[in-house]
């Protein structure tokens, strides 16, 4: 993986205009600070590599290099990454109720987690009435506190930052695909320190096809409601084509074709749809509410889901075909999209010194465009 | 500071300039003495002051400089002897009433010292308030020393009685704030009675009501008695001769321009080919001595700072006796033998003259030059200015800085007259993008807060000094709330005016003689006003970036942040150190990804030290003050502060 | 002892800092002290940027005659006192001669440049190589570090007018220094400034 400074992030990333906001180089030094869903470079740093290029998911991503990290091979490019199983799941009886997302499934694992001393501390992401707030939790009864999902950007990983500055040394961290590669890029020890060890115990990412620019959704939101009092957000699968937010007084519908130009485009260079990095990946269950999907990739992944289940945390069932090879299809068209945008925008496997946001084998590349999405 | 009353009649001292022309005034029996701090001028109020301790005299600190010549004037129409005094942008702010003045006329002898500072040493500016007196018509005067410096105040204050108008003395830095021997005069006795006459008649000098009305009948007596002074002119002790008789060039000038021109002269050993011809009355020129002179040769060098005013007059008056003086060959800013902008030294004078007559000159060997050139060059890294350790506008500026960064929406901040002029710089993380006249950062906010319809959207921030706020910044805060302009208002409020010495302003207890007076609370001000006001002490980083936030997410009209901490050089806080700082090598993360020397790489702190062999960062014990802002900067703790006892 | 030392006329001293090492009041006291030796004393200075890190310059003028410009024509200093070593290197480039002399306080005060890393500090041996390159003579103390231990760094200034004393390039004497000294300052300074004098005198030896 190449790695450069604090002046080669800026000018590929916030240059290009590809933050994502999503943590991962906030206050590993003083430079990088993050406000209101938006990533600054505060101060310059005049160093030729840094943490903070490094770690970045936008900047000289190399998923070979990933791939060989994460599951001693290189990147395949499968639809759905590599993973053990599919199932369904949801929270289990020693669950209390939140305001889960769906099923609940990311709450009880993590819950599970830290009752049985997995992980030392979770990092989440909690609400500030619309605003995400990152939350470092260490009480297994507080996790659902930060249940359901914020559908913007949040600077989730700053907080796990703040949780290795002070001396936390088996995080589990929860996030949106981006994210995770950010962890993972991390985890690889990028820089070479002397005495790494890996801090991270547990990874549980989220399925994500896009997510909303804060500021944006914030100023557009405050014009039909009070942001303060929002409690939650949802977007229904099809037909329904509209985002839904739970407000104090009662729910407002608002037609998706509104909300999609708050989309940040970098959103649109993003190839993973389902957190291919990490140990487990949860999102919704279409067509079954109050349940999610949940993909068991690691090993520790399968050990995490096995105690929550022996321990009440968790309730699984089955995985219909269908809705594999649906959601298949989906992080094929996702991955599909992505690669033709980043080819457009000349951001990938970039020569001659020229930076690239992303790295992978030309072959693959040919592989997925050239996929056809499977039919029932 | 010098007691200027602690010498007898007769005593020879090394005074200031500045404090040369406070002891004249003294000497012409000055009942009361305002103006507003400036450097390079500050020092004659301050010696008055100073003075006023012991005797019948009132001085004092005015709100801004207009208001200082309106108070001096009062003292005048009341039949006192008073003087203003003002840096050159000070007549800017003072010249509407200064307009006004000379056309009313005045009647106790007033006289206003201007201090130009050529070179801008310590201005934003090279102004020149020579162009006033031509401008208002009135006489102006420029000492050409020490001794001078003195002596023409007690004249000027006669001079003012005879034409019943105000009278300018322009000084420049290189007198203002150099020194020379001075023998001192007399000081009178006070028993001067204060009344104000007005129920004369309209055109009665001294019984009639003070008005320039009716306006081209007072005009035409204030012009009559300008030509008044120009007889004086003719025969004033303060424009000499020295030279030969039958000169080759004829060197013109005033102010220092004498004595560097004296030197320059002397050093080429011109003294019997070039006659000096030094003027100490500017404005209206001496037209019969200058006919006298000018005959003398066709060669003419005219030396004085900044720009053509003597040498724009002269060709007036030289085209106007052309039949009885001949044509002359003009040298001087025109033809570029000497700068146009800038000040003046002797070298530009030896040039000017080499250039003229064509003699040889070497003051060094050439090779030494060039050794001490590119010895200097590389071991003497530039000194660029900084805010002192310990100021308190380097934490504001962190804070302001950071807020604005972290807001990400190409906010910005107009800045005007102060220390935090600075802040244009580094040192202030170049966080200014604009600075022009006292409170005009607060004006041009007010400006920009209104372009929102023209699709601004950046958030617009001013800032000033506690003692600007009182001068400028009070009007153009008022249109800003008044035109619901969105902005936000930094004071930063250091209690006193910092740059130019801590002179009290309005805001503070104390007035320029030490006397307890009501001071005025900016915070109340600003939200009788009606704008929204938060106070924070700016060593307290945090709650002045949060606050700052609030600020810059809050809609609606004007908002007053006032970061209030005494300056590092006051001696309230020059007294002690609050902590006793120290580095913790262990921790100490360097030029370590993860810091990158923040300390001293960006907050810079002079009291800081870049150990480049150990790659840490230490303390300057010599320089530190201890206010312990760069522990809350430090992202690994390493800097440590133990409190002192 | 005054009466050997020969000044040229005007005798032209340079005394540079860096703004808070108390430039202007060595110069005052040196002034003062030669003022009381019937010598007519222009001194020229900027003190704007004093406080603020910058560099600080004192030009005296020191003549039997008067009337001299504040600023000593370009080449023409006898003296020059410096409160800081790059100072001295700065002065020189523009008042120094085959002829000048050096009295050097060679605690460094780094610039802002400096301590930001934008720039470097000279070593010491090549600031000394370099500044008896431009001179004829050349004095190197360390007034600060002995100020310290005298209770405050402030105090180097006037260990450096002690030590210009010791030279015996100019006339000055320990009694004309407390009269100025008790003239111009709190009663309760003038003892511990006293001590700086001697203590400058004592770091020249002759
Ligand atoms: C931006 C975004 C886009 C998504 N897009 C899809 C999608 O297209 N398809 C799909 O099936 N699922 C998507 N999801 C996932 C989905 O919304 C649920 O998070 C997931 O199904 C888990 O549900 P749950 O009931 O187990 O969650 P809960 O038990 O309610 O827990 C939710 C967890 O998500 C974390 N979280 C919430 N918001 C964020 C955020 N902004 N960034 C990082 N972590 C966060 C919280 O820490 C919390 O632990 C998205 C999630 C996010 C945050
Ligand atoms: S290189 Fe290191 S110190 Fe510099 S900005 Fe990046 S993370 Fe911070
Ligand atoms: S690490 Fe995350 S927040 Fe930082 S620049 Fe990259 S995408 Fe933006
Ligand atoms: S689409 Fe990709 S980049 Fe955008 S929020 Fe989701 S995972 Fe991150
Ligand atoms: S900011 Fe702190 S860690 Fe960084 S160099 Fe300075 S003292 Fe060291």
């Amino acid at each position: 993986m190449h790695i450069y400074g604090a002046k080669q992030l800026q000018e590929d990333v916030f240059g290009q205009d590809l933050c994502i906001g999503c943590g991962a180089c906030i206050d590993l030094c003083p430079y990088f600070k993050s406000h209101n869903g938006k990533t600054t470079l505060v101060f310059p740093c005049d160093l030729s590599e840094g943490r903070c290029y490094a770690y970045c998911p936008k900047a000289e991503v190399d998923l070979d290099e990933l791939s060989r990290q994460a599951w001693d091979g290189p990147y395949t490019g499968r639809s759905l990454g590599n993973f053990r199983e599919i199932i369904a799941t949801r929270a289990g009886k020693k669950m209390s109720n939140g305001n889960f997302q769906a099923g609940g499934t990311v709450s009880s694992l993590v819950a599970s987690a830290l009752k049985h001393h997995r992980i030392d501390a979770a990092i989440l992401t909690d609400r500030d009435g619309l605003k995400p707030v990152p939350r470092r939790v260490t009480d297994w009864r507080e996790v659902v506190r930060c249940a359901g999902s914020k559908l913007m950007v949040s600077p989730t990983l700053a907080a796990m930052n703040h949780g290795l500055r002070d001396g936390f040394s088996c995080l589990g961290v929860v996030g949106t695909p981006c994210q995770m590669t950010a962890v993972a890029k991390m985890r690889g020890n990028p820089m070479s320190k002397e005495n790494f060890a890996d801090p991270i115990a547990l990874t549980i990412g989220l399925f994500c096809n896009w997510s909303l620019d804060a500021r944006q959704l914030a100023s557009f939101l405050s014009e039909k409601t009070d942001v303060s009092g929002i409690r939650g957000m949802d977007i229904p699968p099809p037909p329904a084509n509209v985002m839904v937010i739970e407000t104090g007084n009662g729910q407002l519908e608002i037609p998706l074709s509104e909300i999609k130009p708050l989309i940040p485009p970098t959103c649109f260079i993003c190839l993973d749809m389902t957190s291919e990095w990490a140990d487990v990946s949860v999102g919704m269950f279409e067509g079954r509410p109050g349940w999610n999907t949940l993909i068991i990739r690691s090993e520790k992944g399968a050990e995490l889901v096995q105690q929550a289940r022996d321990a009440g945390f968790l309730e699984t069932g089955g995985m219909p075909v269908d809705t594999h090879m649906h959601l298949s299809n989906a992080a094929l068209e996702k991955k599909q999209r992505s690669l033709r945008t980043l080819i457009r925008r000349e951001l990938i496997n970039n020569n001659n010194d020229k930076r690239s946001a992303l790295r992978v084998a030309p072959g693959i590349v040919q592989k997925i465009l050239g996929s056809k999405t499977e039919r029932p | 500071m010098t007691d200027l009353l602690a010498h007898q009649e007769g005593a020879r001292c090394l005074l200031m300039g500045n404090e040369a022309m406070a002891r004249g005034a003294l000497e012409a029996g000055v009942n009361v003495a305002a103006g507003y701090p400036g450097t390079p001028s500050s020092e004659i109020i301050e010696n008055l002051a100073n003075a006023a301790q012991n005797g019948r005299l009132y001085v004092e600190w005015s709100t801004n400089e207009k208001v200082a010549l309106e108070v001096a004037a009062a003292a005048s129409f009341a039949g006192l002897r008073s003087l203003c005094v003002m840096k050159q942008n000070g007549v800017n702010v003072a010249s509407d009433f200064l307009l006004h003045l000379a056309g009313s006329g005045t009647r106790g002898g007033m006289v206003l010292v201007a201090c130009d500072d050529p070179g801008a040493l310590s201005s934003v500016n090279e102004g020149e308030s020579r162009h006033f007196a031509r401008l208002v018509e009135i006489p102006l005067l420029e000492p050409g020393g020490f001794q001078e410096a003195l002596d023409m105040m007690k004249w000027a204050f006669a001079l003012s009685e005879k034409i019943r108008n105000i009278v300018m003395v322009r000084s420049v830095t290189r007198l203002s704030h150099a020194s020379g021997n001075v023998v001192l005069g007399p000081l009178p006795g006070v028993d001067a009675q204060a009344v104000f006459r007005y129920n004369g008649n309209i055109l009665d000098p001294m019984e009639g009501p003070v008005i320039s009305m009716p306006v081209t009948a007072k005009h035409g007596l204030q012009q009559k008695k300008l030509r008044q002074a120009v007889a004086l002119f003719d025969a004033s002790p303060f424009n000499t001769y020295t030279g030969p008789d039958a000169p080759e060039i004829l060197c013109i000038t005033a102010s220092a321009g004498y004595l560097y021109s004296k030197e320059a002269i002397d050093l080429l050993g011109l003294e019997d080919r070039v006659g000096l011809l030094k003027l100490g009355t500017t404005w209206p020129l001496p037209s019969r001595l200058l006919a006298k002179y000018l005959a003398l040769t066709h060669q003419i060098l005219i030396v004085e700072e900044v720009t053509s005013f003597l040498e724009d007059n002269v060709k007036i008056l030289a085209a106007g006796m052309g039949p009885e003086i001949g044509v002359k060959t003009i040298f001087g800013k025109t033809d570029g033998t000497i700068p146009s902008v800038g000040e003046l030294n002797p070298d530009i004078v030896i040039h000017a003259l080499l250039k003229i007559t064509g003699v040889d000159y070497q003051g060094v060997p050439a090779d030494y030059t060039q050794r001490a050139e590119t010895i200097a060059d590389t071991g003497a890294p530039a000194r660029d200015l900084t805010f002192c350790p310990g100021c308190p506008h380097r934490a504001s500026f962190w804070s302001i800085h950071m807020a604005l960064q972290m807001d990400n929406r190409q906010g910005f901040v107009c800045g005007d007259i102060g220390c935090y002029s600075l802040a244009i710089f580094p040192t202030g993380f170049s966080t200014l993008k604009t600075v022009h006249s006292m409170g005009s950062g607060t004006g041009i906010a007010s400006g920009f807060g209104k372009l929102g319809p023209f699709g601004m959207n950046q958030p617009v921030l001013a800032v000033c000094g506690d003692s600007t706020f009182f001068h400028a910044v009070l009007p153009a805060l008022v249109n800003a709330v008044h035109q619901r302009s969105e902005i936000t208002l930094v004071v930063l409020d250091n209690s006193g005016t910092a740059m130019t010495g801590f002179q009290p302003h309005p805001g503070l207890s104390v007035d320029a003689s030490g006397n307890a007076v009501p001071g005025l609370d900016i915070a109340r001000i600003c939200e009788a006003i009606g704008a929204g006001v938060r106070v924070c002490d700016p060593f307290d980083l945090e709650t002045t970036r949060q606050t700052l936030f609030d600020l810059l997410e809050s809609r609606g009209g004007v908002n007053v942040l006032i970061l209030k901490k005494r300056c590092a050089l006051s001696p309230e806080r020059k007294a002690r150190k609050d902590f006793k700082m120290s580095v913790d090598q262990a921790v100490c993360l360097g030029s370590n990804c993860g810091c990158n020397r923040l300390c001293t790489r960006i907050f810079r702190c002079p009291g800081l030290i870049w150990n480049k062999e150990k790659k840490m960062t230490e303390i300057d014990e010599v320089i530190c003050v201890g206010c312990g802002v760069c522990a809350s900067i430090c992202p690994s703790g390493a800097v440590v502060k133990k409190e002192k006892a | 002892m005054d009466h050997t030392i020969h000044l040229p006329d005007p005798f032209n001293l340079i005394i540079t800092g860096v703004g808070g090492q108390g430039n202007v009041l060595a110069s005052k006291v040196v002034g003062n002290m030669l003022m009381e030796k019937g010598l007519n004393i222009t001194i020229g200075e900027t003190f704007g940027a004093s406080q603020r890190g910058g560099s600080v310059m004192s030009h005296l003028r020191i003549s039997p005659r008067s009337g001299f410009s504040p600023q000593i024509p370009k080449g023409k200093a006898h003296l020059v006192i410096a409160l800081e070593p790059t100072e001295a290197l700065r002065v020189l480039k523009d008042y120094g001669n085959p002829k000048v002399n050096v009295l050097c306080n060679i605690r460094p005060i780094h610039s802002i440049g400096v301590i930001s890393g934008d720039q470097d500090y000279p070593l010491l041996e090549s600031l000394q190589k370099w500044i008896r390159e431009l001179c004829e003579q050349a004095w190197f103390i360390n007034a600060t570090d002995a100020a310290i231990t005298l209770g405050n760094p402030i105090l180097g200034n006037v260990i450096m007018v002690g030590a210009l004393a010791a030279t015996r390039m100019l006339p000055l004497d320990r009694g004309r220094f407390e009269s100025v000294i008790t003239r111009t300052m709190p009663a309760a300074k003038v003892e511990i400034n006293l001590a700086a004098f001697d203590r400058g005198r004592k770091m020249i030896d002759n």
